[in-house]
């Protein structure tokens, strides 16, 4: 970073407080420039940079003036004209700070413009190509800026239509294109999950991937799990605790996981095939040994800090490429990435985030009619069309959440669409599965610690996805309510120490 | 005159005096344990940061430290910080008074979705 630029900036603070400071902010600034590199790491800096001088340095001199005027209460004429000195910025800086605000405040609009033209350009390029592109070089920007001011102004991003693309070839270029791929799922959707095994199976992706990263995957069971995906001979009983023990799940599991481990095994069985590992996401919480609530509490807080530091730990940590998968609340951007994204990006990773969605905009009725043209599973990318400015809580919960001021390009990247609302079931551990089984008993104890109640198994083997909301149906007399389970203390414990994996 | 202006306790002072609660630090390190903390969402440019400090040094509830010997970049020593006894307090004044607003949040069912 130029001294000349830390100079202008030092220039703007009050004297006293540069003299005794200064040094620090200017290593500061340097320290972050050096090591926040990237588009958007610096577009950020610039972005902290300037909140900084609007909202930091008014207030340095505010608290300068309190205290002059605390300590000196009486003043003799001199005095006041050197206090006035003191904090009156010098015309040099308030000059200096004009141009660097206007340099700073165009470089950004331009980043920011650029970001959003380039990745939506470049995304589909790849499509077109094939060819993998890494990172946006800082020249490359440069160019396409000057390209665009010469384009026609675009319209605007709402009457844009989306490239709606092949799901599986969306997801080929975004592994080839990012190291991690996420995505937020809806759980136990059949036809999602259909897709997602035939997204392991297709050769490009499974030749690309290193590691598939799962939420619905209990870290206790690793090593079985690893010896099963690879080919081993592991009793299928064992390897089903991975998924049947997940902690994040209250209720009997989806037969939908068990079929994607399954995909994950055989197409690691391809011929002359690169190896995917599986790797659990879930805390390594041993259902066999928990009793009551208060073991079970240290693992639900820390769900989705395990999960990125198995990420950090097997796949960063080892220069791998992956596919995590987690429900979308989990992933989803709001306000600027979640919690796990957050410490990935901390990691130094640059993670693509991909949705499950639907076509509901609003309410629970309000289906929009664009998306019935669409050919199925597809992905579009959200930035710069009306996909990404609808609103995001009912296109992800299938018109069963409120919308809020979130768009869907503020939530992720780009979106999975595998069908209608109305089309989309959900998979189901049938009740005459359940009904007197040593897994259904099992269900109903973990419900007991969990949630303080019991359930009756009714479900048939396929149900709607998204069933209309709770309050509607309440009103209508049709859902029975149950009382809060009290948290146990030991939510705020620390996760105990990991046992050997099983 | 500090302690009215730490008093209610504004959140930038509670993060760096959270931050300091395991070991002395340096300017660009509290900033990078308060944007680890508060998972990116707050990253303190240079005039908030030292802003802060100056204020928490007055207040005496952190002090200035020697630099660890090893320390010696190629830009000079930096200053390090650490937490004194009288800031220790304050913070977990604080963080008792965040943990009642927690319990009232979830008491209310403002906290949705229970522990799970």
């Amino acid at each position: 970073m130029s001294d000349l630029l830390l100079s202008g900036l030092l220039a703007l603070y009050p004297a006293q407080f540069r003299r005794e400071y200064g040094a620090e902010c200017a290593r500061l600034l340097r320290d972050r420039f050096r090591e926040e590199s990237g588009v958007m790491a610096r577009t950020r800096l610039c972005a902290d940079v300037l909140k900084d001088l609007v909202f930091g340095v008014p207030l340095l001199y505010a608290s300068r003036r309190r205290a002059l005027v605390e300590a000196r209460p009486v003043q003799a004429e001199g005095a006041i004209t050197r206090m006035a000195d003191e904090l009156r910025p010098s015309l040099g800086a308030l000059t200096c700070a004009t141009a660097l605000s206007a340099v700073a405040f165009g470089c950004m609009m331009g980043w920011f413009a650029h970001v959003r033209y380039a990745r939506e350009a470049g995304f589909l390029r790849q499509a077109q190509t094939q060819t993998p592109v890494n990172k946006f070089h800082p020249s490359s920007m440069r160019l396409a800026s000057f390209s665009m001011m010469q384009q026609p102004v675009p319209a605007p991003a709402a009457s844009m239509p989306p490239s709606v693309r092949d799901a599986t070839a969306s997801m080929v270029d975004a592994i080839n294109t990012h190291t991690i791929v996420m995505f937020g799922e809806t759980h136990a959707n059949k036809q999602e999950y259909a897709w997602l095994c035939s997204l392991v199976r297709d050769p490009s992706f499974h030749a690309r991937v290193d590691d598939i990263v799962v939420e619905f995957g209990n870290s206790l069971y690793q090593k079985s799990v690893d010896r099963w995906i690879a080919g081993e001979d592991v009793p299928i009983a064992q390897v089903e605790k991975a998924w049947r023990n997940v902690i994040g799940s209250v209720g009997p599991v989806s037969p939908v996981y068990a079929e994607f481990y399954h995909a994950v095994r055989e197409s690691n069985q391809m011929p002359g095939s690169h190896k995917v590992r599986l790797l659990l996401g879930d805390p390594y919480a041993d259902w066999e040994k928990i009793k009551d609530a208060e073991g079970l509490g240290p693992f639900i807080t820390h769900r989705d800090e395990w999960y990125a530091q198995v990420v950090n730990d097997e796949v960063l940590a080892k220069g791998h490429r992956a596919l995590l998968i987690m429900g979308a609340g989990h992933f989803r951007r709001s306000n600027g990435p979640g919690f796990i994204e957050q410490k990935l990006r901390s990691s130094g990773a640059d993670p693509y985030l991909v949705v499950f969605g639907t076509n509901v905009v609003g309410t629970y009725d309000d289906v929009d009619p664009r998306f019935d043209s669409w050919k199925t599973p597809a992905i579009v990318v959200l930035v710069g069309n009306w996909v990404g400015d609808l609103p995001a809580i009912p296109v992800l919960t299938g018109g069963t959440g409120q919308a809020s001021s979130l768009k869907m390009a503020a939530a992720a990247d780009a979106m999975l669409y595998v069908g209608p609302r109305d089309s989309l079931t959900a998979v189901n551990v049938p009740a005459s599965e359940l009904e007197n089984s040593e897994y259904g008993k099992e269900i109903n104890r973990r419900l007991m610690i969990q949630m303080g109640r019991t359930m009756t198994f009714t479900l048939p083997a396929e149900t709607q996805q998204f069933q209309r909301p709770a309050s509607q149906q309440v009103a209508a007399g049709n859902v029975q309510r149950f009382p809060q389970a009290q948290a146990p203390k030991s939510i705020h414990d620390p996760l105990p120490p990991r046992p050997p994996s099983q | 005159m500090p302690r009215r202006k730490l008093d209610p306790l504004p959140s930038v002072a509670f993060q760096i005096l959270l931050a300091l609660a395991d070991q002395p630090l340096h300017g660009y390190a509290i900033m990078r344990e308060v944007a680890e903390q508060t998972a990116g969402r707050t990253r303190l440019g240079p005039a908030t940061l030292y802003g802060s400090i100056q204020t928490l040094l007055e207040a005496g509830l952190i002090e200035e430290v020697d630099a660890p010997v090893q320390e010696e970049s190629e830009d000079g020593r930096r200053r390090y910080y650490q937490i004194s006894a009288a800031g220790r307090k304050i913070a977990r004044d604080e963080a008792e008074r965040v943990a009642g607003v927690l319990r009232i949040a979830r008491a209310k069912k403002i906290l949705r979705g229970g522990y799970v």
